[in-house]
């Protein structure tokens, strides 16, 4: 960016900042590896722990459930936030409401989101389950979904549109046969996404899925036990999820070149 | 008898394996108007930021005023840049932008008022002092540019494409403006332009810069009369060339024909070469000159002070320019198809080793 | 097309946005105005005393060490987020994406892993005490973990990445010449900064400084795990409504509160940002 910046230093500081970030994630990693389970001493190499961890019953159904949430909202806000998108970039008119709603579930705080849903499913007697996280994970979902999209469509070349209208085809046809094939890396990198933050997402899962074990996600699982006592397992278990993640992140990444949102 | 300000000695500048200044040496007087003149690059802009201390010369010296300045940092250099692109503060106003180099010296407040609404007058923008730069048009940003660099009152001030982004008409005014302004505070300007018109309207002296050599200093005059290579010759204006080969105190065109020319000792005997001259030089169906070609008339381009013929001639692949002035077009009415001789004396005759 | 093509398009989304966030939302406005029942439940008589409770005495306390907190972990997320996103953008260019990616690689990694992952280090038996005890310390360290600074650190060590990337973005932008004019022009490296790069480069510190401290206000997770519940942050005052005092109105006026402070916030943001840019017209 400039000649000015004292090479040296600009140096320190990137160590400095990295080693803040990634000791830490290290650390978790080496020790699920560790076979005494503790940070106390190293006892050895072992996957023991990674065992134990798929032997749990209890890990393993909140695992399957958090699967099932990220699977169905994911497809859902696929859907929903690629049209939105699409039909946002094709308005004319820009409106500053319609804006807003798109854009408040990627800043409206968890913790009001999650009360809010609470309130509301309660008022309606709607009794909780996977089915209420479901349908509250699509809420934000749906929102990067399309804030990804719609990056990729404000360099799409709309006379392509015309062009295909032109030839006779009808709009459903336009857009199954034309805009969603150059779309496609896209609305899959904003689909990853999506699942990545589903797969982690703690706050609105733990207040809208109701009492009960039978509905508890893997979050929620690894809320639980962090909170009451600490089994080595868990070591094992933040790397698979981290791993998973990172790898989601990385393909989302790869596929879009144009950036996570935010950027 | 003016003085020396800035002496550049053998200065070079490497960015890896690319060699974008080759060794240049130049003196540049006080007071002067100078111009560097190049293609896109050729490395002025490099040589301008190592006047202005942006970069480091990979070797060479650049002295000001008798002291060598090579290692002083650009904060420190009684030398101011105005940038390509202007470079402006966007979160500045005109006034704040221009004010900025003053407050860096640490002078009175009242005196920084007095020195910007004086240049402010200069440049014509007092009205619009407290406009930031993206409520100002594109020659308005050019002022505040201008006026930030010069207000400083540098010993050098270095002025890169400062009129590369205005309109054409806007630009031969500015060209007009910028000497007045030179004038008036009478401060050495280098400017670079790749506008050789540019630099003849404007300059003292020209240099031409070539791959990072200097390929030839001079007046305007001497530049476009007596061009010391092809290259030259070809960049400064419009040029006739004709593949030629010297045959003891003779050029022999393509088609056999004799070209005569003031012919100096440093073009060995039958060796190949190339005669040039320019379309101003050559004239219609005189008598008297030494050198005569026919062609056929291929192109018209009327431009209302001149006409410009093209001609195809059995010298050359490329047609052959004829500039003439109104007064001679009306004379003798041209058309397309029509085979005309034009003629030139030899002292118009220029020529280049192959 | 027409815009009633792309209505059509829009309508699924919209309406799952209407049904499942506008709606919940009016409704914890309007629960902010119920009273409480007396076993907890919701009497739908109109009252303010929800909205005064927020601003009772009993509370300010509360927000007061929320605000400080929150404010503290967003004014060192932001030196260090800015720092490292200039050290970023001072990289070759081929280079800047990778840095770049790795920088924000930890954000969208599970938000309790990494904070679980602090447990474990500043923990009486974790690997920062056995790390200086097995280098010969014997006496007792300070208690690290359940303390107000494990949290800050948390949370700083959690928003860090979103930071780096607000301030990238504009530093990435600016014209190299533009300091480079201000050198020219006399200023020394400092003063550059000073003037002419931090001022351009504002508004990425301040959307990074109101998200950070607007996310650290509400959150009720890393209080909980890092500070072991013994600091309550609005977010832990607005679950423990919703969750254990059964009093929904007052958690629904708390987080009402928390929407003001982001709103708010980010008015002031715009608002400086558009100064900053210069996109009002000045008067002559
Ligand atoms: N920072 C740099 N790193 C590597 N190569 C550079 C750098 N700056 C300039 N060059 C190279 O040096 C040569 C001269 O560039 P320079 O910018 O001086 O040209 P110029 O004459 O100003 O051209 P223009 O008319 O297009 O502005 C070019 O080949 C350019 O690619
Ligand atoms: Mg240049």
């Amino acid at each position: 960016m400039r000649s000015q910046a004292n090479p040296r230093l600009m140096l320190m500081i990137l160590s400095a900042v990295f080693a803040f970030l990634y000791i830490p994630i290290s650390v978790l990693f080496a020790l699920s590896f560790n076979e005494g389970g503790l940070p106390t001493a190293w006892t050895g190499f072992s996957t023991k722990w990674y065992g134990e961890l798929f032997a749990n019953q209890e890990i393993m159904g909140a695992a399957l459930n958090t699967l099932i949430v990220a699977v169905v909202s994911t497809i859902l806000a696929t859907i929903l936030g690629t049209l939105l998108a699409i039909g946002v970039e094709l308005r004319r008119r820009k409106g500053r409401f319609l804006e807003t709603i798109i854009f408040a579930p990627m800043i409206i705080p968890d913790i009001v989101l999650a009360i809010a849903l609470l309130s509301f499913f309660s008022l309606l007697n709607v009794t909780m389950g996977l089915h209420t996280v479901i349908v509250s994970h699509v809420v934000f979902n749906l929102a990067f979904v399309c804030s990804v999209v719609r990056a990729r469509l404000k360099t799409f070349d709309w006379s392509i549109v015309e062009a295909s209208a032109d030839l006779g085809a009808s709009t459903p046809m336009t857009l199954w046969r034309v805009v969603l094939p150059v779309m496609l890396p896209a609305v899959i990198a904003g689909s990853l996404l999506a699942f990545t933050l589903s797969v982690d997402e703690f706050i609105i899962a733990f207040f809208t899925a109701g009492a009960g074990r039978a509905s508890i996600t893997l979050p929620m699982q690894i809320f639980a036990m962090i909170r009451f006592g600490v089994t080595p397992e868990i070591n094992a278990l933040a790397t698979i999820v981290m791993t998973l993640s990172v790898i989601a992140l990385a393909l989302s990444q790869r596929l879009n070149r144009g950036g996570l949102p935010g950027q | 008898m003016t003085q020396t300000l800035l002496s550049i000695r053998n200065i070079k500048k490497h960015f890896g394996a690319v060699q974008a200044i080759a060794g240049i040496d130049l003196d540049i007087r006080e007071n002067e108007f100078f111009a560097l003149l190049g293609a896109s690059g050729s490395g002025k802009t490099t040589l301008l930021r190592m006047l202005a201390g942006f970069e480091m010369p990979t070797a060479g010296s650049v002295m000001l005023d008798g002291q060598d300045i090579s290692h002083v940092l650009p904060n420190h250099r009684p030398v101011n840049l105005m940038f390509q692109s202007y470079a402006l503060f966007p979160h500045m106003t005109a006034a704040q932008n221009i004010a900025y180099g003053l407050e860096m010296d640490k002078l009175p407040r009242p005196e920084i008022k007095a020195r910007v609404a004086e240049i402010l007058d200069v440049i014509q923008l007092s009205p619009l002092a407290n406009r930031k730069p993206d409520q100002l048009s594109g020659g308005q940003r050019q002022r505040v540019a201008l006026a930030r660099a010069l207000v400083k009152r540098p010993r050098l001030l270095l002025l890169d494409e400062p009129l590369g982004a205005l309109d054409k008409k806007l630009r031969g005014e500015m060209q007009l403006e910028l000497k007045r302004i030179q004038h008036e505070f009478g401060i050495t300007f280098i400017v670079v332009t790749h506008d050789q018109e540019e630099a003849l309207v404007m300059a003292d002296r020209i240099a031409i810069l070539h791959e990072g050599n200097l390929l030839q200093c001079g007046s305007p005059h001497e530049i476009y009369e007596h061009p010391q290579s092809r290259f030259a010759a070809g960049f400064i204006g419009v040029m006739n060339f004709l593949p030629v080969r010297r045959s003891g105190n003779e050029l022999i065109a393509k088609d056999g024909s004799k070209i005569t020319a003031d012919l100096g000792d440093d073009l060995a005997n039958e060796s190949d070469a190339v005669a040039a001259v320019r379309p101003e030089r050559l004239s219609l169906d005189v008598q008297d000159d030494d050198n005569r070609l026919t062609g056929r008339v291929s192109a018209l381009a009327y431009h209302g002070l001149d006409l410009q013929v093209h001609l195809d001639t059995p010298l050359s692949s490329e047609p052959i320019m004829i500039r003439l002035t109104a007064d001679a077009a009306e004379g003798r009415r041209l058309s397309i198809g029509e085979n005309v001789t034009v003629g030139w004396p030899a002292k118009d005759t220029r020529v280049f080793s192959a | 097309m027409t815009d009633r093509k792309s209505f059509y398009l829009m309508t699924p989304a919209l309406a799952w946005l209407t049904g499942l966030m506008v709606i919940p939302c009016l409704l914890i406005l309007a629960l902010a105005f119920f009273r409480r029942g007396t076993y907890g439940g919701i009497e739908y008589t109109f009252t303010l005393e929800n909205i005064g409770l927020v601003f009772d005495p009993l509370y300010a306390s509360i927000f007061l060490k929320s605000a400080s907190i929150a404010g503290l972990s967003a004014l060192i997320a932001v030196i260090v987020g800015y720092a490292a996103a200039y050290a970023i953008a001072a990289a070759p260019a081929k280079r800047q994406p990778i840095l770049l990616f790795f920088a924000v690689l930890p954000f969208w990694s599970n938000y309790l892993v990494r904070t679980y992952a602090w447990i474990v280090l500043l923990n009486r038996e974790g690997l920062i005490a056995s790390i200086v005890h097995s280098l010969g310390y014997e006496g007792e360290l300070p208690r690290m973990l359940y303390t107000e600074s494990a949290v800050v650190i948390g949370l700083v060590y959690n928003y860090l990445p979103f930071v780096i990337l607000a301030c990238y973005a504009p530093l990435s932008r600016l014209n190299p010449e533009i300091a480079e004019a201000s050198r020219d022009l006399g200023g020394s490296g400092w003063t550059t900064f000073r003037r002419v790069t931090l001022p351009m480069t504002a508004p990425g510190i301040a959307t990074g400084f109101v998200f950070v401290f607007v996310l650290s206000i509400g959150n009720f997770v890393t209080p909980a795990l890092l500070g072991g519940g013994q600091f309550q942050m609005i977010g832990n005052l607005v679950y423990a409504q919703f969750l254990t005092a059964n009093d929904w109105p007052f958690g629904a006026a708390l987080s009402m509160f928390l929407i003001a402070i982001m709103m708010g916030l980010l008015t002031l943001q715009t608002f400086a940002t558009e100064r900053a840019s210069g996109a009002r017209q000045e008067d002559t």
